[in-house]
């Protein structure tokens, strides 16, 4: 593990690097490098499994990032490498050419977060959204309580409660959080 | 939280000459019988109708979790003469188990229409009554019955199988009694629904009536 | 006896029979319960299920052959079971059985499963069509050895009448075919597994592959007169084999205990079973059973 994270640092630059456990790592790369990246590690590496491919949403950061969660089945380690991309131009190289159920993990990042990637098929294509007219519901500028009472009105009489406020109640009573 | 889009309140239900639930649609001509006679048979045929109820199998959400054990050997709904059948055209009672999404909400119509009448909808879970706890979610139905007529309602989240299975003698005794009457419901009521369903479903590809 | 008389006690022998596989259907829903450790159905309840499809309405159309198809199933089921005498030596109970009637039964059997496959084809689900593919495949393997259990049956006899064969087999237990023919027996009885569709030769309506299988489409009055042939088809079988095997009866109550025996042969199996794939299914059919069959024919012959 260290020798593979110490041979990325050479070739391709890490922004940062997190070691969460002996069989878990992540580093944070740039954009361009996704792909060499991803195509050495699955090619000359033993992590060659892509387990897993998310989205978040930093909209402060006004920036999403993208994980790719690689597996090494036979030495049971993973590595994810994420990588920022910038959130107007939101266009990500697709993995499809390297592994064929990418397209799957990039169609629903598509709908959900509105991230495009080029060359992937059925980008556009709903996934769980049938026509949907608004934007992304993954990103974090959308307002789902405003889209729900647009589209889904409850019945009346329904009570509301903010969790915030009971939790706050609750926990500085009994002096968990603040003792 | 009052919504223009919607009109909350069903239309009300207006067949007072309609004995015991027997209803009549789409131009057929009901038969020059006696009252009597006509509430008598209903009677029976209520009497096969709740005591064969056949459950469409189909989970929706978190709530169908629920309906399995009602097949196995510690709640055994069979000796009640209910199964599962996996078609709609041969099953009674769909079963609304959980949140339903606007996708699976196309489908729920399409099983529900293809079904032969008399049949009835069963909400389970408090998902289904006005949204739950994920009410703010950005794909699922608060309220069901603005799309599909529901018979009976069974809170809880989730409702165990025992409030399933006292759910289910509720809509037998409803049943027997004539009252269950969603499904005349849905046909007199047709044109409400319908735009209902399509101001929901924007990317409308349903046939008008999916027989 | 006359005609209209031998047709009135026919009418009412099919709907006894009707009544007597709703029943037996039941009680069969009831053992299973029982052994799975549930409580169960009532024994009557495919009296419910049959008049609650009765009153369901029906509003599905997909074409002529969809509406011949249940009543094709029921012609199937009630042809078997006038041709096969119920008891022989009483008139009222042979139905219209007559020389060589054992032929035409086979053919009967048959002929309600294939315009149930028609009729299914045009309903246009695709699990209509793959039950059908299944069913007509297995019925092709368990008919070989069924047909060569006959075989065998008629030539040691020496008649394809099924009353003579009957009569071939009186005179105790010991001169019934299953014990004097115990070859063409397992060659017929193993065929039987496949003609019932229990565990492990479900694979027409295999639940959790092709749920419903052939009847997908069909619903309320379809389904109803399906399950009325299903029951009669049922019933004219365990007679058919009761009649071959196990010396025929003398009274209605020797029916019952026989065909009842018969057919929990098959309940029984199928009770602690799991599902074969379609090609063991068949080729289980084509293997054993078969030998079987043709050694009951050759032992026959060398006999003679």
């Amino acid at each position: 593990m260290d020798e593979i994270i110490q041979r990325i640092r050479d070739n391709f630059g890490v922004l940062r690097e997190h070691r969460q456990r002996d069989d878990l790592a992540e580093v944070w790369i740039e954009p361009r490098h996704v792909l060499p990246l991803l195509t050495w590690l699955k090619e000359h590496t033993p992590f060659v499994q892509l387990t897993h491919l998310s989205a978040v949403d930093w909209l402060e950061d006004g920036e999403f990032q993208l994980t790719y969660l690689l597996t090494d089945p036979v030495g049971r380690r993973s590595l994810m490498v994420a990588v920022r991309i910038s959130r107007e131009e939101a266009t990500a190289e697709s993995v499809h050419t390297l592994w064929a159920h990418a397209v799957t993990y990039e169609q629903e990042i598509n709908e959900m977060f509105g991230i495009h990637f080029p060359g992937s098929p059925r980008q556009g294509v709903p996934f769980i959204l049938e026509g949907w007219d608004d934007i992304p519901p993954m990103r974090r500028d959308f307002d789902t309580v405003e889209y729900m009472n647009r589209h889904h009105p409850s019945r009346p009489g329904r009570e509301h409660t903010d969790p915030r406020r009971y939790i706050g109640q609750v926990v500085g009573e009994k002096g968990y959080l603040h003792d | 939280m009052a919504s223009s889009k919607f009109p909350l309140a069903p239309p009300e239900h207006s067949r007072p000459h309609a004995p015991m639930g027997e209803g009549c649609f789409l131009g057929e001509t009901e038969r020059q019988q006696p009252l009597a006679l006509k509430e008598a048979l209903a009677k029976i045929k209520n009497w096969f109708r709740a005591n064969s109820l056949w459950v469409m199998a189909y989970g929706t959400g978190c709530g169908s979790i629920e309906l399995r054990p009602l097949t196995t050997a510690r709640f055994d709904m069979e000796r009640f003469g209910m199964a599962m059948r996996p078609t709609p055209r041969q099953s009674n009672v769909l079963i609304i188990s959980g949140y339903l999404s606007v996708k699976s909400l196309k489908r729920v119509i399409r099983a529900y229409e293809q079904m032969p009448s008399p049949k009835w909808v069963v909400g389970l879970g408090s998902c289904t009554i006005n949204g739950g706890m994920y009410w703010d979610s950005y794909n699922t139905i608060n309220r069901l019955d603005l799309y599909v007529p529901v018979d009976l309602y069974i809170a809880g989240c989730m409702p165990r199988p025992e409030a399933l299975l006292e759910g289910f003698g509720v809509l037998m005794e409803k049943i027997k009694a004539g009252e269950a009457n969603g499904w005349n419901h849905y046909l007199e009521q047709m044109d409400w629904y319908k735009e209902n369903q399509k101001k929901l479903i924007t990317d409308w590809d349903l046939p008008d009536y999916n027989w | 006896m006359s005609f209209p008389l031998k047709l009135m006690w026919s009418v009412i022998g099919i709907l006894v029979a009707i009544a007597y596989g709703l029943l037996i259907s039941g009680i069969i829903r009831k053992v299973m319960a029982r052994i799975q450790g549930r409580i169960g159905p009532p024994v009557y309840q495919g009296f419910i299920d049959l008049g609650k499809l009765l009153v369901l309405r029906t509003a599905t159309h997909h074409g002529v052959m969809f509406y011949l198809a249940p009543i094709f199933r029921a012609a199937g089921g009630i042809g078997l079971y006038l041709l096969i005498p119920v008891v022989v030596g009483v008139p009222a109970l042979e139905n219209f059985s007559f020389t060589g009637d054992l032929l035409l039964v086979m053919y009967f059997m048959f002929f309600g499963s294939l315009g149930m496959a028609l009729g299914a084809a045009e309903s246009g689900h695709p699990h209509s069509s793959i039950g059908i593919s299944r069913g007509l495949s297995q019925m092709t393997a368990f008919e070989l050895p069924f047909a060569l259990a006959v075989v065998a049956l008629a030539a040691s006899a020496g008649s394809f009448s099924i009353s003579d064969i009957v009569m071939a087999q009186q005179g105790g237990i010991l001169h019934w075919n299953l014990f004097t023919h115990p070859l063409a027996a397992i060659a017929a009885f193993l065929a039987f597994l496949g003609m019932n569709m229990y565990a492990p030769f479900n694979i027409v309506g295999a639940p959790q592959e092709i749920p419903a299988g052939p009847p997908t489409e069909f619903n309320s009055s379809f389904l109803s007169l399906m399950m009325a042939g299903r029951s009669i088809f049922a019933v004219a079988k365990m007679v058919l084999f009761m009649d071959l095997f196990l010396g025929g009866a003398t009274n209605l109550l020797e029916v019952l205990v026989k065909t009842f025996l018969i057919y929990f042969w098959s309940v029984f199996v199928g009770a602690v079973f799991p599902r074969f794939r379609t090609e063991q299914s068949i080729r289980f059919f084509l293997g054993w059973p078969t030998v079987a069959g043709v050694a009951a024919v050759l032992l026959v012959m060398l006999n003679r």
